[in-house]
């Protein structure tokens, strides 16, 4: 027993309170505005929301085909979430096994995790124009298909199964292929969430690499419509803010429904990473 | 026989197993590293095949002001940004470690703002940031520190620590959980024996802790370096690099120099020196937490 873990100390939440209130006051701040429209030229700011409406909302459909960027968005990180499930598990379960190379593939890996995607982009650009890749959902899917954290995050959960499970699949003589699918996977629950957590943000999030290969309006994903958003208005318009809402309203609410998951995933993303 | 067919059999199955993954880190690691290199001794040319230059391309950056402003910037996040977000996370990790009332709640408003589209991020923080209705001016305004609101999004001084202050608030939240499972990790017995030999709060803090969590430190840093790049995001809509370049980094640079005035060559060659500047930092970094953080755990 710790000294200290009988009394539940106060002073703490003098430091955390006002800490947290920053972290969270923007956030609020955003939502409210969404909702009234109303900035500071009101005095006093009013913390709680007077009048508030979905007017800012519906206006946003008027503005921008905002559908259909959800959907574009959407699409990409299904195509993402889906093709790193299978491509990640099968290199996993590749790599729980031995054969020859093994150590220079592994190797291979973990050296291609020091170079950032975004220290080839021009190239990866190139690439992606020569394989008329430009203005696709496969083009703006395309560097993310596979990541290689979650590779090995599927082979740690691999290495977990008790070899004696998988020597009795094959006795019964399930092939090779079917034990991926019908003993790793279904006994790998947490690794698949991670891959789907960590893939499907980074696929929402994603930036830099729609910027560079959409030229096409009606390809733009949300982030990007966002930043063009932003060119028209003012940056005190309820629509803008609106938007910038319905942007992020998913990420919050996966994360607040499953916090736990959700953290340990972004934890084991960087432990691995 | 049969088993010799077998294995051949497995083999070519684990083989195929991994040629998906491995085409794709072909063609959007490996292949364009090396493109990248070559790219940066030419000159692109929308029409028709690449001129050769030698090393121009490098001989003009080292004299191009702009990319001496955007690595001192790039230099000037890793250096002060990540380093403030540290300390920060390790004092916040430190208190909410206590047995408190509401720590669950803690960690997760504190947390929120890391996986947020950084793109909604930097509009959210320019309008923070905004000199007639921004929340911050209004602060400042109503405790009388200033008497006309400081547009720190458009000024020489403040636009690059108010990008900075940004990007340390959205990542805070992860670094402080990640050291908060560091702290966990560490075994209580060594804090009570310290204890009873009676070393001091401090003395158990730069004594124990820290040398147990550095690891941990390490992987901060490197979570810092991924996260240099959202940066991108930020300053694309906050200040577009401006005013003047002052919030220009290597990557915005790289951006603009590639994207917008078509210069793919010269742009590679600062790609070349943004890879090894973070190769730099990923093995400065490594040395100085041990050397056993990271990718070394997976080998095994």
């Amino acid at each position: 027993m710790s000294r200290w873990s009988l009394k539940r100390p106060l002073w703490p939440h003098l430091f955390l309170l006002p800490f947290t209130l920053v972290m969270v006051i923007p956030l609020y701040w955003v939502f409210k505005t969404s909702l009234t429209g109303e900035i500071l030229y009101t005095y006093p700011p009013s913390l709680i929301p007077k009048n508030p409406h979905l007017f800012y909302y519906i206006d946003v459909y008027y503005w921008i085909p905002f559908l259909r960027y959800l959907w574009n968005s959407l699409f990409v990180s299904v195509i993402v979430v889906v093709s790193n499930i299978v491509i990640n598990s099968m290199a996993g379960f590749s790599l729980r096994h031995s054969f020859p190379g093994k150590k220079l593939v592994i190797l291979i890996f973990l050296s291609c995790m020091l170079i950032p995607f975004q220290t080839t982009i021009i190239p990866a650009f190139l690439i992606t124009k020569q394989l008329h890749l430009i203005d696709t959902y496969l083009g703006l899917a395309f560097p993310l298909l596979t990541t290689i954290i979650n590779i090995f995050i599927f082979k740690s959960a691999f290495d977990a199964i008790p070899k004696s499970l998988i020597d009795a699949a094959k006795i019964d003589g399930m092939p090779e292929w079917r034990i991926l699918f019908r003993i790793f996977l279904p006994l790998s629950k947490p690794a698949i969430a991670t891959n789907i957590i960590l893939t499907f943000l980074w696929s929402w999030n994603s930036f830099i690499w729609p910027l560079v290969i959409i030229r096409d309006r009606n390809m733009q994903t949300l982030p990007l419509g966002l930043a063009r958003f932003l060119s028209y208005f003012e940056p005190s318009s309820g629509p803008l803010y609106a938007f910038t809402i319905l942007v992020i309203a998913p990420v919050i609410v996966v994360f607040l429904h499953n916090q736990k998951s959700f953290i340990s995933s972004m934890i084991s993303g960087a432990l691995k990473g | 026989m049969l088993l010799k067919k077998k294995r051949s059999r497995e083999l070519l199955l684990i083989y195929l197993f991994l040629l998906p993954a491995f085409a794709v880190f072909m063609i959007y690691r490996i292949i364009p590293l090396g493109w990248n290199l070559v790219l940066s001794f030419q000159e692109w040319k929308a029409v028709g095949p690449n001129e050769w230059i030698g090393l121009s391309n490098y001989t003009k950056m080292f004299k191009d002001e702009v990319f001496w402003k955007s690595m001192t910037n790039t230099v000037i996040y890793f250096a002060v940004g990540s380093p403030i977000a540290i300390v920060l996370a390790i004092f916040i990790a430190i208190f909410v470690n206590q047995p408190l009332r509401g720590r669950n709640v803690y960690r997760a408003l504190i947390f929120i703002p890391y996986p947020i589209t950084p793109i909604a991020i930097g509009i959210i923080w320019q309008w923070l940031y905004n000199e007639r209705f921004g929340l911050i001016n209004y602060i400042l305004r109503s405790i009388g520190i200033v008497d006309e609101g400081i547009p720190f999004l458009q000024s020489f001084q403040w636009a690059l620590p108010a990008v900075i202050l940004t990007s340390i608030w959205q990542v805070v939240g992860f670094f402080f959980i990640l050291v908060l499972t560091g702290l966990q990790s560490i075994p209580s017995e060594l804090y009570e024996a310290a204890i009873i030999d009676g070393a001091s709060s401090r003395n158990r803090f730069f004594r124990i802790t820290l040398p147990l969590i550095r690891s941990t430190i390490f992987i901060c840093f490197i979570v810092g370096i991924i996260n240099s790049f959202t940066l991108f995001d930020l300053i694309y809509v906050m200040t577009g690099g401006g005013p003047g370049h002052s919030t220009e980094i290597l990557i915005t640079y790289i951006y603009m120099n590639a994207f917008s005035f078509g210069k793919m060559g010269y742009a590679a060659s600062i790609t070349v020196i943004l890879f090894l500047f973070l190769l730099l930092i990923t093995y400065v970094m490594n040395r100085v937490s041990g050397g056993e953080a990271g990718g070394m755990e997976i080998y095994e």
